[in-house]
């Protein structure tokens, strides 16, 4: 064997690993750069990790960067009030009068829908009613919306703020406990403006009034929903005066409660 | 048939009220002090032997060392005073007779408990520098380990309706 046919094949069996770990690597940089190459193969392996870096990132956002933000905002609208008012102004403004425009349509809904009902009972004797006191069948039926009702009475012992009587159409979490905060309410207010014999008489919130009626050991709390005006106020004292001289003169009876809910059960006080 | 009564709790700031009144309704006690503004109301039906419920009704002031500064009308129509006082701080009972005095005064027809609360805190009940002012108090108790709050309120409730 020629001395070059040698040298080969000791070549051949000495570099034989490092050739194939070479074809090997050559192989793989060619996928590599085909995968580079081509856009859309790129994006199919890269864009699974950029997602969840990012879902990662915006559920971070709240915790890392929520006090910055609200921070810097709290200063922006501190420092440009005036701007914030400008902005949110037609906002508000625009609200507001969809708000009042959409009242409107269900009210004069309600009065049509009144007005339509033509033949029965109720609308003749309206008419009769307007006719008779001059005031326009429609007042009458806004009278009639926005008519008050008697959701609650409470009939409360005045000094220990404890409960004798109560008459509820729904469900109250607890008459007691109501009782005894309306008690403590009332004698702070009393208590605070010390006006000498002055008493509170009327708790406002929202569309509700509660109307509070002294007598000498025990009060009554009525919550009412409506319009609250003088003449319905004027009836709901003689009313209450009425009940408290039937049942209450002798100390509260038994069954107290009972008669409340017959007496003030009905919606035309 | 249920009847109510009217339980006031008084006595000096953070001597523990609103904590004896959580454990008794609620079986809770924690130990973050919010304190109580005003007047706090809760309620609890105790059943009582004869098949009628008592209603509870727990009026709980907001800390004061004078009574006299309480809203007279909170105090108005009570079945029961609970006088409240912390037997770790000596300045919550400095004034404990003066004041048992003042109630007894000005309702004198109203059941009257004195309550040495936080018990827990103290090693030794025997201890000489406890032994007169626990002579003169109904109740030691702890709000934190719930010690005589039941009792302390199943006996007002017995004695109220005897």
């Amino acid at each position: 064997m020629p001395e070059s046919n040698k040298l080969r094949q000791l070549k051949e069996l000495l570099l034989h690993e490092d050739r194939d770990e070479i074809a090997l690597l050559q192989a793989k940089i060619k996928t590599l750069e085909s995968i580079l190459e081509k856009q859309e193969q790129l994006a199919s392996r890269i864009d699974p990790i950029i997602d969840k870096k990012l879902a990662q990132y915006t559920k971070d956002i709240p915790e890392k960067l929520g006090p910055t933000i609200t921070e810097s905002l709290k200063n922006e609208i501190a420092n440009s009030k005036d701007a914030v008012v400008d902005a949110l102004f037609p906002i508000i403004g625009k609200m507001i009068k969809k708000y009042i425009q959409q009242e409107f349509k269900i009210l004069s809904d309600k009065i049509n829908a009144q007005l339509q009902k033509s033949f029965s009972l109720k609308n003749w004797t309206r008419k009769f009613k307007s006719k008779v006191s001059g005031i326009d069948e429609e007042n009458l039926i806004i009278q009639e919306l926005a008519k008050t009702e008697i959701h609650e009475i409470f009939i409360i012992e005045k000094n220990s703020g404890i409960l004798i009587a109560n008459f509820s159409k729904a469900k109250t979490i607890d008459k007691d406990v109501i009782s005894a905060m309306l008690t403590a309410i009332k004698s702070f207010v009393e208590d605070a403006f010390k006006t000498g014999n002055d008493s509170l008489e009327l708790i406002e919130y929202g569309l509700y009034n509660i109307h509070i009626q002294n007598f000498n050991s025990y009060y009554f709390a009525v919550v009412a929903h409506g319009v609250f005006d003088s003449a319905y106020k004027g009836k709901l004292e003689y009313e209450l005066l009425n009940f408290a001289e039937k049942h209450l003169a002798k100390g509260p009876k038994k069954n107290i409660s009972i008669k409340l809910a017959e007496f003030f059960n009905n919606d035309d006080l | 048939m249920t009847t109510s009564k009217k339980i006031v709790l008084l006595g000096h700031f953070g001597v523990g009220k609103t904590s004896i009144i959580r454990k008794f309704v609620t079986n809770e006690f924690s130990s973050d002090y919010k304190v109580t503004i005003g007047v706090h109301i809760l309620k609890k039906e105790m059943p009582v032997t004869n098949g009628e419920d008592v209603s509870l009704i727990i009026w709980d002031l907001e800390g004061t060392d004078n009574i006299d500064l309480i809203n007279k009308a909170y105090l108005l129509g009570t079945h029961c005073f609970i006088y409240v006082y912390d037997i770790s701080r000596p300045l919550t009972f400095s004034n404990l007779e003066e004041n048992v005095l003042k109630l007894k005064e000005k309702f004198p027809k109203t059941l009257l408990k004195t309550v040495a609360n936080k018990i827990d805190l103290i090693d030794d009940v025997n201890d000489e520098k406890y032994k007169d002012t626990l002579q003169k108090t109904d109740y030691t108790s702890s709000a934190k380990t719930g010690e005589n709050i039941a009792d302390l309120f199943d006996s007002i409730t017995k004695a109220l309706v005897i």
